[in-house]
């Protein structure tokens, strides 16, 4: 599959809510407080209280993640951002993360298909784009590894 | 990852369908129905037919079709896997990728619950091709 980076994402996640259990699993939301994007072809920041990721826990281990973004890029366009994705791993991995602790992302999988639209013209090839993320989740925040499928 | 995406195959799904049936105009765009009534996939750990479905096409005023598609697929040994997917087609720039995405209660299959995957799809006259790489 061919690919070209489009950006790496840090995101600040703020206090999560635990909604608790719900039929399809545990239910969780973090706000995502702020955070920075940069590529080749575009970088800005991530705007808190629009930016959120909706997370339920299945019944199999695996962590659906909902994520939603609003980015401004340094010359102002906004573009707005959305991902499903996939956590799961050996358990020990997964409780050691829950703690805060630093993990090899590579013994994990962490992975986001992130959409984008925007209206701006400056922008708009990322309306016509499919994308696969590859996260690290840092004690201090996630990194997504944004790629364009090609 | 900072590195290419690091893939393998897991399907080639073809689809069969039917006469088009068309929505029209919307408030989400020009809304056309493709009837997924058969077809097949194929790959290193699974193969089977497609039983039914349906993929729910919008033209956007950019020129380009959002896909949304939801098939039951059969593998050989007796497994029903739900799949959807969605996807952009823009034909201008021959541009044609989906997200699909499994769910399933055969043991046998349950890796495909867990897996993100992504579709490059091809219209060759005996019908849509999607090539299915499972990102690892």
């Amino acid at each position: 599959m061919n690919t070209r980076l489009l950006m790496m994402m840090h995101v600040k996640v703020g206090t999560p809510l635990s909604i608790g259990a719900v039929p399809y699993g545990t239910r969780r939301t973090a706000p995502l407080s702020g955070g920075t994007f940069e590529g080749p072809r575009l970088r800005g920041t991530i705007l808190p209280g629009s930016s959120a990721d909706w997370q339920l826990l299945r019944s199999d281990g695996v962590l659906e993640m909902d994520l939603r973004f609003t980015l401004r890029t340094d010359d102002g366009a906004l573009v707005s951002m959305s991902s499903f994705g996939l956590r799961h791993g050996p358990p020990e991995v997964i409780a050691a993360i829950g703690r805060g602790e630093p993990v090899d992302p590579s013994t994990y999988y962490f992975r986001t298909m992130p959409r984008f639209e925007t209206a701006h013209p400056a922008y708009s090839f990322l309306n016509r784009v499919v994308a696969v993320a590859s996260g690290d989740r840092r004690p201090e925040g996630p990194i997504y590894t944004i790629h364009e499928v090609l | 990852m900072s590195g290419p995406v690091n893939s393998r195959p897991l399907m080639v799904l073809r689809l069969a369908t039917s006469a088009t049936q068309e929505i029209g105009s919307t408030a989400d765009g020009t809304l056309t129905i493709f009837p997924v009534v058969g077809g097949s996939f194929e790959g290193e750990r699974l193969r089977g037919k497609v039983v039914a479905g349906g993929d729910w096409v919008r033209a956007r005023a950019d020129g380009t079709l959002t896909l949304d598609l939801r098939v039951t697929l059969e593998t050989d040994d007796g497994g029903l896997i739900h799949m959807t997917f969605t996807g952009v087609r823009d034909d201008a720039n021959n541009y044609f990728r989906t997200v699909p995405r499994f769910e399933t209660a055969a043991p046998k299959y349950a890796f495909l619950n867990r897996l993100l995957a992504v579709g490059i799809g091809e219209i060759r006259p005996e019908g849509p091709v999607h090539i299915i790489e499972e990102i690892l």
